[in-house]
């Protein structure tokens, strides 16, 4: 079924776009741990998302994109996830066919595509979605690219489709909370060639591989691209994952290894939305950023007014207030802005809700005030709570006077005590945290292996979990209740893997002003740097062209490097142009000053510069190069002489010297005497200095006695001389 | 005097010659001349500087309400003997309609929520009960007779005069009484007449549900007197939930205001009242404004009480809508052209302190608002615009 | 009678997923729904004209329902009710009149409808005449407005109608259905026609050298345009782009394209050219019963101007357009906001769009409406395929397309 032979894929590649039905593999299930502990409870495709769950957002969209095949693969809770679609209308739909692939073993994205490869009932090329992805997107024009890639080149094997998002210059993630997204993509290809989504360090600075830049006529590196994990992948795809067995992570794995090895050449390329809208939901913050792209209707014509499926009218009221039929709203109750309200919910009075949304037949008091919060349904929330920017699922009690500081989850019917205050990011669940203690990278993926853990049969029935839950609840309720107050239900979850420094950075709650603060100060100095970078490009600007990324050798530069290139650069133009040394010397001082250096470095570097220009003008035997040397040093001496006000100077300039024979210009390491004594005559340097230096070097270790060894003679020669003075 | 739309002369002259012949057998008392010029019966009113539309209107919604309950139960009560006499004394003489009429209708009117024009046609009800006149022809002219005097009684309350001509309109020309024999046809007449109460009840319902949909969250409506049928709709408004809040008038001078807002704290509806100067002050606040009618005319303006105008003008310039709720059968063949263009119906007004006889005091109680100035009148036969209503009335009565 | 369904469904899914753009378009698609439905509908034999009624009740409510936004559907619907009155009327009256003249004809039953054969068909005839009629003064005591033939039986000739319909119900349950299909056709013979007839009154409304304004893009327009420059009527038309969509720019490029002398102008400089114009000429999205006007956005802005300058602004809508329902808050609720991005590029305003930092609640907000409401007071005239019109007098034409008691079914969705 797989590998076409590209010849006769080029006649009937249109036609193929009608002739075999459009497939799509929908991954319902996420392998991540993301949305713990609600993820124990109910599969995470089944949340709901503005009301709806999210699974059906990314159905409509297939379906309405013209998909007509649609293989939903559920592991966890997988019997939840059949029950649902079963209920709902999405069987026997007109030509959108779904079908379920059940699975209990699998453990990440790899299995499951194997798993599918096996059941051999991907024909041709395919949509690649999870189940928790929301857009309104297009899907002809991003095909018919891939097939036109296909028909020239068979390796083509993947498009991934890609969103501009700027992200947050301070925390350094996206919107949606994801880590920054590195890409290299070859701008006229449009294919990918180099993928980082973990930029290790907060510098924001990555490394790429000079055969990418050496073997690609352009590349442009994106950091304000989003993924939106859509993937139009040929069926190689599958058998690829079946091939290495190690892959597990689609785009960890997968990508990247495609990337990286390029025996087999396949090549995966991107397509750019803009008008249309796509997204994953990834972590709490990319749901909280969701909701709100819905309820501004980036999703149209996935909006909470239509009825794209299933999901009850509501109207549109002003100010972007979506209300469901039946609301009863007490007369004194404010409802702000883009807040969505579900069918057969009752508010009380003086209740403010703001950027929320309500589920349905929620019971909330009054004098509660709700602020972009998300309520699930069934939720009773009594008078006088306060609920600030948290998740509150199905069947939660909020007893009077509670408090749900900012990032607080409450999972399924947890009861919160009178006023009791939730702490910040905690998460509330009826589930004991698991006990299992496993490292990141396994957690990444085994949900439903350590979900088992966690309650009993995970693929039970809604009703069933239930009443292990009563049972739960009988044992555990004085525990429980201590810990969410009296009268509460429920286990406060120790902040898991990542601790709490790194909880803010993907709950539903805005990221704390003191958090950004703290960003801000930690990263201010390589800002400070990379402004530098900026302002104080010198006027010629001779310095050597950057590399094609300004971050990428950004780090191992200190000031002083910035401040000798720049001297250098001075002098450079000082030789060229003959400009008056006074002019130099001020511009030096000029630059001394913005790097706040001492006039010692100011001489070094002035001499460095001038070694460098002497090396440079071309010479082919040391006898030349000492000419050169002698050449600019008694042209410019005086220039030199103006920093050397003492003899530290001097020996300063001599210890430069010294490092420069030995590192930057070997060349001069045999003509170290020769050179010295140059300088001794045109009375650069008095020999005090070079006495001193001599002394100094006494006490050093041997490895830097190469010179003074050299320089023996003449140091001798400078001893006899100066005795016969007196 | 009414200002009659040449629709009207042209029927009038035609029941006229209907008249003449029909007159020299019957010699009766109240004379054909009667339907001509109301004033000599003007004398029958009690208290001439009250128009009697008002003197029954305040005893209807008079903010003192004690004893105009009792007063209805009585007046309940005396129909029923009333409706008995009428049947035993059919055999009295016919110039006793006149009066019998007035009387059945003072007693009809006098029960607090019975409109007027259900008053009158249950009034020319009993005529055609007491009436033995053996061919269509000689009911409708009793009928006619009756109705003229009744009109004439109390030429100032406009729905009287409307459902008077509704019914004689009904009887004179009904495709379903052609047909049938007199007797038939009487009772026909009389089963309609009674169901014309429920039509009345049904109307309110029927314009109270049209207007839900306008009543939208969060509006504020600006209600000028006291209208049954606009306190209806706001009843059912807060029925169904709907947030809104309502600023009264005060009304002077009979105050219907202050019942208003009685009424609707009742219902706990936000209510804030306002002094009727106070209109144009307060109207950018205010989302629609509500209004009943005393009578709907020809030109698809209505006729309300005083203040009603200003009002309306006030809310034309600030882009406000104006919305009125009536009955259909407040449609009257009326075609005012301006404001002193109508009967005056007076009304004292107590101004606390004694007035100096040479200082004049307007006391004439309603204004005409043209068309113009309102949106939609929401009415038993659907939510119209006022050019509809003006066509309803010509095809009616053309 | 399944495929029905799919059908219906597969129409329902099109228009929630707003799939179907332009009234016309979808009026015609809803008119050909309903027939099939009709056809495949199978009637019991007693007064099947109900049960038919009932039933495309049952399904215009869901059509409504999924998109309420678009009046079309409601107004086809409602003028499909209409006809099956009427054609349902027409047969009665006719059965009963034959019926009444031999009346010792059928004898089976004759014994309990013996009295008057003639009144009884005259009264039936004007009971079904008023039910058809707007209720109005007249129908005011003759029988009581939304309360049909029940009250009508009780009085009189209801026997005597039970009657007549169990005497003909063999003509009656040939007949009905096929004339209702028929008149169906014809319905949507007028949809796919009304571009001629009213490109057919260009000549008279459009005159020599003048300068035409419209806003955005309407095929009724571009028509009547093309049609009195077919009638060698030399004129210029300014076109406003009608953003964010700008279709106005497809409009241009077609007038042009057909020779006329074009001008496109951004909709901002309506104002300023709107003193040059002779005549506003533009399409609706819908033409409520007081003579308003549901536009694409930015209509009220032209009309105003229009106004200002007391140039002409004239409405082009083809009779399925016109809907029998009185505006109420049309701004809010017979609107539809599309998605923003029709207005600015999500990417580059992504950073304002970060809910991450500050309040987490959005700053930024884009609002992109679909339509505008033009209050009738600024149309100085609607051209129909039936001849111009008086926005006043939008309701008379309304009330013989529509039967009064079929605007319940928009009404029973809604609340």
């Amino acid at each position: 079924m797989v590998a076409k032979k590209g010849g006769n894929r080029g006649e009937d590649a249109e036609d193929e776009l009608k002739r075999e039905p459009l497939q799509a593999i929908l991954l319902a299930d996420s392998f991540a741990t993301k949305f713990r502990p609600i993820t124990l409870e109910r599969p995470k495709v089944l949340l709901p998302l503005v009301n709806v769950p999210m699974i059906d957002y990314t159905l409509a969209w297939l379906e309405s994109a013209g998909v007509e095949e649609v293989f939903v693969f559920c592991c966890a809770h997988s019997k939840q996830v059949i029950d649902y679609l079963k209920n709902s209308k999405w069987f026997g739909q007109p030509n959108f066919a779904v079908s379920t692939i059940e699975s209990h073993d699998s453990i990440s994205a790899g299995d499951a595509l194997r798993l599918i490869y096996e059941r051999h009932v991907i024909n041709g090329d395919f949509i690649l979605v999870t189940g928790d992805t929301v857009s309104n997107m297009p899907l002809i024009q991003a095909l018919k690219e891939h097939k036109e890639r296909r028909r020239k080149d068979n390796n083509a094997v993947m498009t991934i489709v890609i969103k501009q998002s700027k992200p947050s210059s301070i925390t350094n993630q996206s919107r949606l909370g994801t880590e920054e997204l590195f890409m290299a993509i070859d701008p006229g290809t449009k294919q990918l060639l180099y993928y980082e989504d973990k930029a290790d360090d907060r510098k924001g600075t990555i490394s790429l591989d000079k055969g990418l830049l050496m073997d690609n006529a352009s590349i442009s590196l994106h950091n304000d691209k989003q993924d939106c994990y859509i993937d139009i992948c040929s069926p190689e795809v599958l058998s690829l994952f079946t091939d290495n067995f190690d892959y597990q992570h689609l785009r960890r794995h997968f990508v990247k290894g495609l990337l990286v090895d390029d025996i087999m050449g396949y090549k995966i390329f991107t397509h750019e939305i803009h008008a249309s809208y796509a997204a994953r939901i990834d972590n709490y913050r990319s749901y909280d950023t969701i909701s709100k792209d819905i309820i501004q209707r980036w999703t149209y014509p996935l909006v909470p007014d239509v009825q794209f499926f299933g999901n009850c009218a509501s109207k549109l009221e002003r100010r972007g207030m979506y209300r469901a039929s039946e609301v009863g709203l007490s007369r004194s109750a404010q409802i702000g802005p883009f807040t969505v309200i579900g069918n057969g919910t009752s508010i009380g009075s003086n209740t403010e809700i703001s950027d929320s949304v309500v589920g349905e037949d929620c019971v909330i008091g009054s004098n509660v005030s709700i602020e972009g919060c998300y309520i699930w349904n069934n939720v009773t929330i009594e008078n006088g709570c306060k609920l600030r920017h948290a998740i509150v699922c199905d069947g939660v009690i909020m007893k009077s006077g509670a408090v749900l500081e900012p990032g607080a989850v409450l999972s399924f019917k947890v009861v919160v005590g009178q006023q009791f205050i939730v702490p910040a990011y905690s998460k509330v669940s009826l589930l004991q945290q698991p006990v299992i203690k496993d490292s990141d990278e396994e957690l990444e993926y085994d949900d439903n292996s350590s979900g088992i853990i966690g309650i009993p049969s995970i693929s039970s029935t809604p009703e069933k979990l239930n009443d292990q839950f009563g049972t739960k609840l009988s044992d555990s309720q004085r525990r429980a209740g201590s810990e969410v107050g009296d009268g509460g239900v429920g286990f406060i979850w120790s902040l898991g893997e990542g601790g709490h420094e790194e909880e803010w950075r993907h709950s539903v709650a805005p990221i704390p002003a003191d958090k950004l603060i703290e960003i801000i100060r930690t990263a201010t100095d390589e800002l400070e740097i990379s402004n530098q970078d900026g302002n104080f490009l010198p006027p010629s600007g001779e310095l050597e062209p950057d590399s094609v990324d300004n971050d990428s050798d950004e780090d191992a530069r200190d000031d002083y490097s910035y401040f000798e290139k720049e001297v250098e650069a001075t002098f450079l133009r000082a030789v060229h142009e003959n400009v008056k040394e006074d002019h130099i010397i001020l511009e030096v001082n000029a630059l001394r000053l913005s790097y706040n250096l001492t006039s010692t470095d100011c001489a070094s570097a002035l001499f460095y510069s001038m070694m460098k220009l002497a090396s440079d003008t071309p010479h082919d035997t040391p006898g030349e190069l000492v000419k050169n040397v002698a050449t600019v040093i008694t042209k410019w001496k005086q220039l030199l002489k103006d920093y050397l006000s003492s003899i530290d100077e001097e020996i300063e300039v001599i210890l430069k010297f010294e490092e420069l024979c030995l590192e930057s210009t070997k060349e001069y390491t045999p003509l170290f005497v020769q050179v010295l004594h140059l300088l001794y005559d045109q009375d650069v340097i008095q020999e005090k200095a070079i006495l001193d230096w001599a002394s100094e070097k006494e006490e050093a270790e041997e490895s830097d006695k190469l010179f003074l060894k050299q320089a023996e003679k003449f140091i001798q020669w400078l001893n006899e001389a100066s005795e016969e003075e007196d | 005097m009414w200002y009659r739309s040449a629709s009207c002369i042209l029927d009038k002259r035609r029941n006229d010659t209907v008249l003449i012949p029909e007159t020299r057998p019957a010699t009766s008392s109240a004379s054909p001349m009667a339907s001509e010029n109301p004033h000599p019966q003007q004398k029958q009113n009690p208290d001439p500087h009250i128009s009697l539309y008002y003197q029954t209107r305040a005893a209807h919604h008079a903010v003192v309400t004690s004893d105009w309950l009792a007063q209805a139960q009585a007046a309940v009560g005396r129909h029923r003997d009333d409706a008995v006499s009428d049947n035993s004394s059919a055999g009295g003489e016919e110039s006793g309609n006149a009066f019998s009429v007035i009387d059945e209708f003072n007693n009809w009117r006098k029960q607090p929520d019975l409109a007027e024009a259900v008053a009158a046609i249950r009034a020319l009800a009993s005529v055609i009960r007491s009436s033995q006149a053996t061919t269509m022809m000689e009911l409708e002219i009793e009928l006619k007779k009756a109705s003229d005097s009744l009109k004439s009684w109390d030429a100032t309350s406009i729905s009287l005069t409307a459902g008077c001509d509704l019914f004689m309109r009904y009887v004179t020309r009904t495709s379903a009484l052609e047909h049938e024999d007199f007797n038939s046809a009487k009772s026909r007449l009389l089963e309609r007449a009674e169901r014309f109460g429920e039509i009345s009840y049904k109307a309110r319902k029927i314009i109270a549900m049209l207007s839900q949909e306008f009543i939208f969250d969060g509006c504020t409506i600006l209600v000028h007197g006291f209208s049954r049928v606009v306190l209806e709709v706001l009843r059912t408004a807060a029925q169904n939930r709907k947030l809104f809040r309502v600023l009264c008038t005060e009304g002077r001078p009979d105050r219907t205001g202050l019942r208003l807002s009685n009424e609707l704290a009742k219902l706990d509806v936000p209510v804030k009242l306002l002094i009727d100067s106070a209109v144009a002050y307060s109207m950018d606040e205010v989302d629609m404004v509500f209004v009943g009618a005393d009578g709907v005319v020809e030109s698809g303006g209505i006729i309300n009480m005083m203040g009603t105008y200003q009002i309306a003008l006030v809310a034309k310039s600030m882009n406000k809508p104006v919305y009125v709720a009536a009955e259909s059968y407040k449609f009257a063949r009326l075609y005012p052209l301006d404001q002193k263009d109508m009967v005056p119906a007076l009304h004292p007004i107590d101004f606390g302190v004694p007035i100096p006889s040479k200082v004049e005091v307007e006391t004439s109680a309603r204004d005409y608002t043209p068309p113009q100035y309102l949106t939609f009148l929401f009415t038993d036969l659907g939510v119209l615009s006022p050019s509809v209503v003006s066509d309803e009335l010509i095809q009616l009565y053309l | 009678m399944p495929e029905v369904n799919s059908l219906v469904n597969e129409f329902l899914i099109k228009l929630k997923k707003r799939k179907i753009e332009g009234s016309k378009a979808t009026a015609k698609l809803t008119a050909e729904v309903l027939r099939s439905f009709i056809s495949q509908k199978r009637l019991p034999h007693t007064n099947q004209a109900d049960a038919l009624i009932e039933a495309v009740k049952a399904v215009g409510e869901e059509l409504i329902d999924a998109n309420p936004v678009e009046l079309a559907v409601g107004n086809i619907v409602r003028r499909v009710l209409h006809i099956i009155r009427e054609e349902d009327l027409s047969l009665t009256t006719a059965a009963v009149g034959g019926l009444s003249l031999s009346a010792e004809s059928d004898n089976e039953d004759d014994v309990d409808q013996d009295d008057h054969p003639v009144l009884s068909a005259t009264a039936v005839a004007a009971a079904a005449r008023s039910t058809l009629r707007p209720p109005s003064l007249q129908t005011l005591l003759e029988d009581m407005p939304h309360s049909t033939a029940v009250p009508q039986t009780s009085s009189s000739g209801g026997d005597s109608e039970g009657k007549s319909k169990s005497a003909d119900k063999n003509l009656k349950t040939r007949k009905l259905k096929h004339n209702v299909i028929e008149a169906v056709n014809e319905l949507i013979q007028d949809i796919s026609t009304c571009h001629e007839l009213i490109a057919e009154q260009a000549v008279e409304h459009i005159h020599q050298n003048e300068v035409i304004l419209t806003l955005g893009s309407s095929r009724t327009v571009t028509e009547f345009l093309c049609a009195a420059k077919e009638k060698k009527r030399s004129f210029r038309v300014f076109v406003a782009e009608g953003a964010p969509r700008y279709q106005g720019h497809a409009l241009a490029k077609e007038l042009a394209a057909r020779g006329l002398q074009t001008t496109i102008i951004t909709d901002s400089a309506v104002f300023a050219m709107i003193s040059r114009v002779n005549m506003v000429i533009v399409g609706a999205h819908a033409v409520m019963a007081n003579g308003g006007v549901i536009a694409p956005v930015g209509m009220n802005m032209v009309a105003l101007a229009a106004q200002r300058h007391a140039v002409p602004f004239v409405v082009l809508a083809g009779v399925h357009k016109l809907c029998p329902l009185y505006p109420h808050n049309p701004e809010v609720l017979l609107n539809e906001l599309k998605s923003p991005s029709e207005l600015l590029d999500f990417g580059e305003f992504s950073d304002c769009l970060d809910f991450g930092c500050r309040s987490g609640s959005p700053l930024l907000h884009v609002v992109n409406p679909a339509f505008d409401y033009v209050p009738p007071n600024l149309v100085s005239l609607f051209i129909t395929d039936t001849g111009g019109h008086n926005p006043s007098y939008m309701y008379r034409l309304l009330a013989d397309y529509y039967s009064a008691d079929d605007l319940v079914v928009r009404r029973r969705s809604a609340s």
